[in-house]
């Protein structure tokens, strides 16, 4: 570009008006801005709502498991405990994952269950196209709108006539095209506005995290500017504003429908098969067999932690042991079944981050994917909080499992307990509840940003990089 | 001289557009350049303007060398083309205060409104978006715009074409006003009649250079009839 920014500005201004003056375009602003600025305030509420609820039921669950009455304490472990994940501030812009993966886990001894209830289930097939959320408006319907505003951005000054007449008048075709880029360009800006306003007034106001919130602003600017460019440089290319419509729609469906829903299928197909629940339990429960039998006298795993444990106290039978033998027994079990827990889980999660991968891997090609992960990243709903939410919810488990079996250890006796020991009630209340720590995505989720935030910013440079011989063949054309 | 080709000569490709083709217009006259369809009279516009470089041969305006620095060569021309092409949705006045700014030229409103009157377009219509206006309303504007530039050359692709009788008339009166201010005016035309009536010199353009060359004589100016031998002529020859 040469360089003459009152020439530019301008042209540019000269765009806005025309823009301004186009009541389609108007009418197609506004209810966009109303859409966003709507989705933001009801998804606040939303979020609100989802959130409230899950703090009461957490409030419940663990209210109920503090009521009970005296037990053993193992009846307790398969009592269990349900802890709901907190959603984060920043869900209400994009629910990522929230709704298909699950927000309740029951936790119990010996077994490590998945996470339920996901919205996606209970609802209707519709979810799958996308919630009216601020993510979705800008992701999906943003970029029909500034096609929409910029089709016909330098598509119209040839079919007119007018691009010959601003090249008399010695308007450069480079400073011609910045002006119009800048227009459309700031376009997009208006159009980012209202999530914009949304997003700085939940960080003024410190209920969403400043950080995450500027980022998302900033990867949902650089998006729109790109499908602004992109609108800008098909227009400067294409003989009609028609011809120029055609294809930035055909481009939209590609990039924004196409893609981001055959990828992830192709990437379940291509990877390795991702194996069903009955059959991990069927492989853990094989794995467990190769590792002894507590109830078998000979087996020689538990024969050695016998041996260990005798040794420790001192006594040369588990009958003399001053601590349950019983309970002893089933932390050691706790220990094994966890760790095998742990592999599968971090063998199933190694699956998904593969598949990830393949997905992400595209967002060369398509922008959007780019934007999706790193927004979903930014909001704290992507598919890497949630496994750090079942992190902390196993850490939690394996914790509230080994505390039960330490009061079956320590409080009930290990010869002539009866047929019905129990342990007292208050027991429950000593427990500690789940406290989920919310992951500083920054830090969770920094690498996947900053490689989902250079690829924005490589798509916008190349197409900027287009411009210069954009700009010489608009020259030709002014002939 | 104001406006002068020297030579010119244009290729696209293998095909020879311009010949050789050498010109001028002084400040203060009227030049019509007459010829028939792919003569080459938008492409001699093209080079004085700055838009094509030349095979050969030079385009100088005002003395400025047109190829060496064609922003200089535009900014003492204000060009009219066939179909005149604005902005429907600014008034008239918005248009020419665009167009003068992209031109780097004074965008003063009294310039514009003096402008506008010289042209004889209504003031009612001054402060109307363009989406209204027939096509002689939109030549005044355009010539307006030429006129509040200020330049001393004025380039016209096909005038007069697609106009009633009564706006040909006052067109051609004001091609009389802007002679008198001292403008050279180089219009290319099929319009035989508009050339014998408001030109001082008429080219005729065939085969890429002028064939023959008519200066305009006493009070009857032209011999239509023989005008009208010479275009068929040119036209035969290209």
């Amino acid at each position: 570009m040469s360089g003459r920014p009152s020439l530019v500005g301008r042209v540019a201004r000269e765009e806005w008006r025309a823009l301004a003056r186009n009541r389609v375009a108007v009418v197609a602003g506004l209810i966009l801005a109303v859409l966003l600025a709507g989705s933001a305030l009801l998804c606040v509420e939303q979020r609100n709502a989802i959130e409230a609820s899950r703090e009461r039921h957490q409030a419940s669950s663990d209210r109920q498991f503090d009521l009970q009455p005296d037990r053993h304490p193992h009846r307790m472990v398969h009592y269990g405990q349900f802890v709901f994940r907190p959603l984060s501030t920043l869900a209400f812009f994009d629910r990522g994952v929230d709704s298909f993966t699950g927000h309740t886990v029951f936790l119990e001894g010996h077994r490590q269950n998945s996470a339920n209830f996901s919205e996606a289930r209970q609802s209707s097939l519709l979810l799958r196209f996308g919630e009216l959320t601020p993510a979705f408006v800008l992701q999906t319907l943003a970029p029909l709108l500034v096609i929409f505003l910029a089709y016909g951005a330098v598509a119209s000054e040839r079919e007119r006539g007018t691009l010959r007449l601003l090249a008399a008048q010695g308007l450069g075709a480079s400073d011609m095209l910045a002006g119009k880029l800048l227009a459309h360009g700031g376009a997009a800006g208006l159009i980012l506005a209202p999530a914009a306003l949304a997003l700085l007034i939940a960080a003024l106001l410190g209920w969403a995290p400043p950080g995450p919130a500027v980022l998302l602003l900033v990867i949902y600017g650089l998006y729109l500017a790109i499908w602004a460019v992109m609108a800008v440089l098909v227009s400067s290319l294409a003989r009609r504003s028609r011809d120029a419509l055609i294809l930035l729609v055909s481009i939209w469906m590609v990039l924004v429908v196409l893609i981001p829903r055959t990828l992830p299928e192709a990437a379940a197909r291509l990877r390795t098969q991702t194996l069903t629940r009955i059959e991990t339990d069927i492989a853990i429960h094989a794995d467990l067999n190769k590792i002894g039998d507590s109830h078998d006298p000979d087996d020689p795993y538990f024969s050695a932690f016998k041996a260990k444990i005798l040794a420790q106290y001192g006594v040369r039978r588990v009958e003399d042991l001053p601590v349950q033998w019983a309970g002893l027994v089933g932390m050691e079990g706790e220990r094994l079944t966890s760790q095998l827990f742990d592999r599968y889980a971090r063998e199933a999660f190694a699956r998904e981050q593969a598949q990830n991968r393949f997905v992400r891997g595209f967002g060369a090609v398509s922008p959007v994917i780019a934007l999706r992960q790193a927004s979903m990243s930014l909001a704290g709903t992507d598919i890497e909080s949630h496994q750090d939410f079942l992190d902390q919810v196993e850490r939690y488990r394996y914790a509230f499992v080994q505390s039960l079996n330490r009061m079956q250890v320590e409080q009930i006796p290990n010869q002539g307990a009866g047929e019905d020991p129990r342990i007292a009630a208050a027991n429950w209340k000593r427990v500690p509840s789940f406290a989920y720590v919310a992951p500083d995505v920054l830090r969770l989720a920094g690498g996947r940003i900053a490689a989902n935030l250079a690829v924005l910013i490589v798509w916008l440079v190349a197409l900027l990089a287009l411009c210069a011989p954009v700009a010489r063949r608009l020259r030709e054309d002014a002939r | 001289m104001a406006l002068e080709a020297v030579g010119l000569e244009q290729n696209y490709g293998t095909q020879r557009v311009l010949r050789g083709l050498t010109f001028s217009v002084r400040a203060g006259e009227i030049y019509a350049l007459l010829g028939g369809n792919g003569a080459g009279k938008s492409t001699t516009l093209n080079l004085f303007l700055g838009l094509a470089r030349p095979t050969a041969g030079s385009a100088r305006v005002c003395d400025v060398e047109v190829g060496s620095d064609p922003a200089a060569a535009r900014a003492r021309i204000a060009y009219v083309p066939e179909n005149v092409a604005l902005y429907e949705h600014l008034t008239a006045r918005e248009n020419i205060d665009y167009l003068l700014t992209l031109a780097r030229a004074d965008t003063a409103g009294a310039l514009i409104e003096e402008a506008l009157d010289a042209v004889g377009l209504v003031r009612e219509a001054w402060d109307r978006r363009l989406g209204g206006y027939s096509k002689g309303m939109r030549q005044k504007v355009a010539i307006a715009l030429a006129i509040a530039r200020r330049v001393p050359v004025l380039l016209l692709d096909e005038p007069t074409a697609g106009l009633d009788p009564r706006a040909t008339a006052d067109f051609h009166r004001l091609l009389e006003t802007a002679r008198i201010r001292g403008v050279a005016t180089l219009m290319v035309t099929h319009d035989l009649l508009g050339a014998a009536e408001v030109a001082d010199r008429i080219g005729f353009l065939a085969e890429g250079r002028i064939e023959a060359e008519l200066i305009a004589e006493g009070t009857e100016r032209f011999d239509v009839r023989a005008l009208h031998q010479r275009y068929l002529q040119a036209g035969a020859a290209a």
